[in-house]
């Protein structure tokens, strides 16, 4: 890596030294992408992209891979500039695109270009084939219009089209071609750099490999570079060189592919690669299930993005014996408590719990009694529960979370980590366990899932 | 694949070649089309000068109108402020007109500077330069026709090429087939065409008229299927689809029909009246005409005093297809007030076509340009058009409608004048109209812009105003167009309840609601045909513009395609992937 990779809050980083193979063609430092909230009086954004940092290097396939809503999505599109980046830089070739602005960023355009993931959404129907592929050659007023015209029937054929599909329309052709037709018009223009946004998952598992290993060949012919967002962690194994595990916003691992796969290094891709199907069903494997739903990306922890699932969160030392389940429980609580502090009560909740009628959170004693009645609770915990039962029912849920972190929390509820490097490949993880006071994320997972 | 290798070359060299140089290898078939269109224009040129003639005119007069627009708010800021600010604001709104106009000419001409010279500057600045320079010639020319004899002598000149064009005899003129002359007491006919009855001269001139027409039409697609035979590159393009589904969709068909027809109507509608609507209608008493009276003597009258015994009020009628008592051939009968009901229906098609698709037209455009543009980029612009549009349909449509034509009309403003007003009912009804049109099409736009495709073009640097226009307005013309033909026939229907109140076109301006209004108390008697004639009419045209969108609606989306089954077949075998 040539420069550092770091997280915003930590101020400390570790220099890694340049790496040796391939020079980098695209620098992301500290880039946030945050969605506004709509209405004229603000509040609190969404932050779908919270501060990553990256290179890619010219030739190589990055993939890019996270659940759902974690963001790679809306980091593929701040590359290209299809979303203004709230903060932080994005070096194309040492230049700032983030700052670029009219003739310069239409100019730029030709060098990134975009696959999309619906090829049904992604293709105008009321234009033919010839019109569609050929409209970024017009925007740039590429040549004369009887060469784009050839240009065009050209691309049809290298991606494995016919030239008579010219005139054509989208509607005329099956998913995989479809494809193939929005791959030809991302070629058009002769970009560097392709952004793939899960390119094969709207297809049928026959077509993707077809669509895979053509992506591959344009990259070979033409020298491209990819960034490959996908959550079939199979065709990121198989495509990509190097990977970068997202969650939250935030990238939680980034390594070369064949190592991260083989000894990943974060919690999170633990459990990630542990939810990839075996097909040999006598192989004994333990399936990491994660508890619970990604945080919501207006509120993220204040501490490590994955800190409320993670399977191997650090505890604090003299709860160290509780078993799993209880912790399980216990953070469920703390999810409930942040969100009745956030849940505006209504006049109508407000009275009747005047009133002493139910509300519609509940009573404290009915969650208790969800949480913890089948549960053995030591005492030493029990009396931290009850000092939260009280204040939680005075509706004094600030304080009550307070209580609960000041017991239960860790170093992962109250800072975010920083990027280790795991190996000398520029695998680097973003996790408290890797500093030396703490056992490794394998050991912790062998004991506590294993 | 040797196939495509035989066929590669062949293709190369004839896409690369232009329109000009492909007829001047074979030019049989264009110089055959071409010399029956310069027959079929010249036996009409007169005709055509007209038009043109009324086209410049009308041109002059929004010229003269959007003229005034700077001395107005001039005036206005200097009566508010000191007298000397209105000139200064004057001239600087002028300037603003002519910058945008600058702008407009730049956009739609392929020639920039950005192209022809290497300033050293960025585009950008190179395209406001541009602008500015050409900002600058047009005030040189504006302040040379306003006050110099330039003007003056353009303008002298310009009318003097255009009156002696138009009075061309053509194939259709009334000079040429009269149907216009009275009996002889020796039972012939005097002063018509080769001294046949008036009826039968206007039957032929009317066949004329029509045949006219439809050749005209024939001979158009006979040009565009000799362009595709000879001249085409693509031996197939999308357009042929569009028009092989619109063949096949005969509901369109019979609204494309009748639209056509009433468009011909209005177009011609001075050579398929039996009178013009000068003589009859609007100055009956600066005429005289000549018939046969009961005493078997040829006297001479005033079209308004034989109108007075011609009315068909119940008491007395002049029905269809027969002679009033002054040798006057009725084809539609008269009306109540005694002229020709045929000539208010031809010129009254001519008043509704115009509020119809000046209503239409600027109505849709304002609602498809504002969908556009808050589809596109939301935010403060579309809250804005929210209100404002909200503000306007807050208000009965009908009530606003008449508000403003009262006040126009009441304060004798310039626009009011053209068409007694008709040109300002257009005007009122689309400014009344474009917030209903555009909530109909919100919806589809929202939807539309939300597209991968969009995204897609921005990603590769598409211009807003192109990624609109190309990859959204599409989408909108089907609903638009809908929406559009729906509303056209309730706006003939509004204007006719307007005049049916008195409110909507008065005077000499034939129109369909008044002949309704006037009729309507006879539908019971013998005077019948006043009011149902028309009625009839409007329902008609209304019926066939609905059918004309639908069937434009169904060609121009190739989803809605139901044939041509071989097509998709062979697109989805070839490929493979």
């Amino acid at each position: 890596m040539s420069h550092e990779v770091s997280h915003e809050p930590i101020a400390t980083e570790t220099d890694v030294p340049t790496d040796s193979d391939g020079d980098v063609m695209i620098e992301v430092e500290g880039l946030k992408t945050y969605y506004e909230n709509s209405g004229l009086l603000g509040g609190k954004p969404v932050k779908a992209v919270d501060g990553v940092s990256f290179d890619i290097r010219r030739g190589e396939t990055l993939g890019l891979v996270g659940e759902s809503g974690c963001g790679k999505t809306t980091l593929g599109r701040t590359l290209l500039q299809l979303e203004d980046a709230t903060d932080g830089e994005i070096r194309f070739d040492g230049v700032d695109i983030t700052t670029l602005g009219g003739d310069d960023l239409h100019e730029w355009r030709r060098n990134a270009q975009m696959v999309f993931q619906d090829p049904e959404s992604s293709l105008n129907d009321r234009m033919t084939i010839g019109e569609i592929v050929r409209e970024p050659l017009d925007v740039h007023e590429w040549e004369t219009p009887q060469a784009r015209r050839q240009r065009v029937k050209e691309l049809l054929d290298t991606v494995g089209l016919q030239r008579e599909h010219y005139y054509r329309y989208p509607h005329q052709f099956s998913g995989g071609q479809r494809q193939r037709i929005s791959i030809a018009r991302t070629l058009a223009l002769e970009p560097d750099f392709v952004v793939l946004d899960e390119p094969v998952s709207a297809l049928d598992v026959s077509v993707q490999a077809e669509i895979i290993n053509l992506l591959e060949d344009l990259q070979n012919e033409f020298g491209l570079t990819y960034l490959f967002i996908a959550h079939d962690l199979s065709v990121v194994h198989h495509l990509c060189d190097r990977v970068a595990v997202m969650y939250l916003g935030n990238i939680m691992e980034i390594g070369p592919t064949e190592e991260l796969f083989t000894d990943p290094a974060n919690p999170y891709t633990h459990a990630l690669l542990s939810a990839i199907p075996e097909p040999d069903p006598t192989v004994e494997r333990d399936r990491i299930t994660l508890h619970g739903t990604p945080p919501n990306p207006r509120y993220p922890p204040a501490g490590c993005p994955f800190s409320t699932r993670c399977p191997a969160r650090i505890r604090p030392a003299e709860y160290r014996d509780l078993d799993d389940e209880l912790w399980n429980r216990l953070n469920t609580l703390r999810d409930l408590l942040s969100e009745r502090q956030r849940a505006e009560r209504s006049v109508r909740d407000r009275l009747r719990a005047v009133v002493g009628k139910d509300t519609r959170f509940g009573t404290v004693e009915e969650t208790y009694d969800e949480l913890f009645g089948d549960q053995k609770v030591p005492a030493r915990v029990q009396s931290v529960l009850d000092e939260i039962a009280t204040l939680a029912r005075n509706h004094d849920e600030g304080e009550a979370i307070a209580v609960f972190n000041e017991a239960f929390g860790s170093v992962c509820d109250d800072e975010p980590p920083a990027y280790h490097d795991v190996s000398d490949g520029g695998h680097q993880s973003y996790c408290h366990r890797h500093t030396n006071e703490y056992r490794s994320t394998d050991a912790v997972l062998e004991n506590r899932h294993g | 694949m040797s196939v495509r290798a035989s066929f590669e070359p062949n293709e190369t060299t004839d896409e690369s070649r232009s329109l000009r140089e492909r007829v001047a290898d074979n030019p049989g078939p264009a110089r055959f089309w071409l010399l029956g269109t310069a027959v079929l224009v010249a036996l009409e040129f007169g005709r055509y000068m007209g038009w043109a003639q009324q086209l410049v005119g009308a041109v002059k007069y929004v010229i003269g109108l959007v003229g005034l627009i700077p001395t107005w708010i001039g005036d206005s800021v200097g009566e508010a402020t000191v007298p000397i600010v209105s000139y200064f604001v004057s001239d600087a709104i002028t300037l603003v007109l002519l910058f945008g106009i600058a702008v407009l000419v730049t956009r739609f001409t392929s020639w920039s500077a950005v192209d022809q010279f290497d300033l050293g500057l960025s585009d950008r600045l190179v395209r406001f330069l541009e602008r500015a320079v050409l900002t600058v010639v047009l005030a040189t020319i504006a302040v040379l026709f306003a006050f110099t004899p330039v003007g003056g002598l353009v303008n002298g000149a310009i009318d003097g090429v255009f009156n002696t064009l138009s009075s061309i005899p053509t194939l259709t003129s009334r000079e040429v087939i009269s149907n216009q002359g009275h009996r002889t007491p020796g039972g012939g006919w005097d002063g018509t065409f080769l001294g046949l009855s008036p009826a039968v001269a206007w039957g032929i001139r009317t066949l004329l008229v029509y045949g006219y027409a439809l050749t005209m039409i024939v001979w158009t697609w006979k040009g565009y299927t000799i362009f595709r035979e000879h001249y085409r590159k693509a031996d197939w393009t999308p357009r042929d689809d569009t028009l092989r589904r619109f063949r096949t969709h005969y509901w369109g068909l019979f609204g494309l029909i009748v639209v056509l027809m009433f468009i011909v109507t209005a177009l011609w509608a001075p050579a398929i009246s039996p009178t013009t609507a000068d003589q009859n209608i609007a100055s009956p008493y600066e005429y005289e005409i000549e018939y046969l009276n009961d005493d078997g003597d040829v006297v001479t009258t005033t079209p308004g005093q034989a109108n007075l015994n011609s009315q068909s009020n119940g008491q007395n009628t002049i029905g269809p297809m027969s002679y009033d008592d002054y040798d006057r051939w009725s084809p539609l009968g008269t009306t109540s007030s005694g002229q020709n009901l045929l000539t208010h229906i031809a010129y009254g098609a001519q008043t509704s076509l115009v509020i119809g698709l000046l209503a239409i037209g600027l109505g849709g455009l304002i609602a498809v340009t504002m969908s556009m543009l808050t589809a596109y980029y939301k935010g403060i612009v579309d809250i804005l058009t929210v209100i404002t549009s909200d503000t306007i349909i807050s208000i009965p449509a009908f009530l606003l409608v008449m508000m403003l034509s009262v006040i126009f009309n009441q304060g004798n403003h310039p626009i009011a004048e053209p068409l007694n007003g008709g040109l300002l009912l257009g005007l009122i009804f689309a400014f009344v109209y474009w917030p209903g049109m555009w909530r109909t099409i919100r919806g589809p736009s929202l939807q539309v812009a939300e597209e991968e495709w969009v995204d897609a073009a921005r990603s590769y640097g598409q211009t807003p105003v192109n990624t609109m226009r190309k990859h959204m307005a599409p989408y909108i013309a089907g609903y638009i167009m809908i929406y559009g033909s729906l509303l056209l026939g309730g706006i003939i229907i509004s204007t006719a309840a307007l005049s049916f109140l008195g409110l909507g076109i008065e005077g000499s301006t034939p129109e369909w609601g008044r002949l309704i209004n006037d009729g309507r108390s006879f539908v019971g008697t013998s005077s019948w045909h006043v009011a149902t004639i028309p009625g009839l009419m409007i329902v008609l045209v209304v019926t066939a513009f609905n059918a004309l969108g639908d069937g434009l609606r169904d060609a121009i989306d190739p989803e809605a395609d139901t044939g041509g089954t071989d097509d998709t077949g062979t697109a989805a075998a070839g490929g493979g992937g």
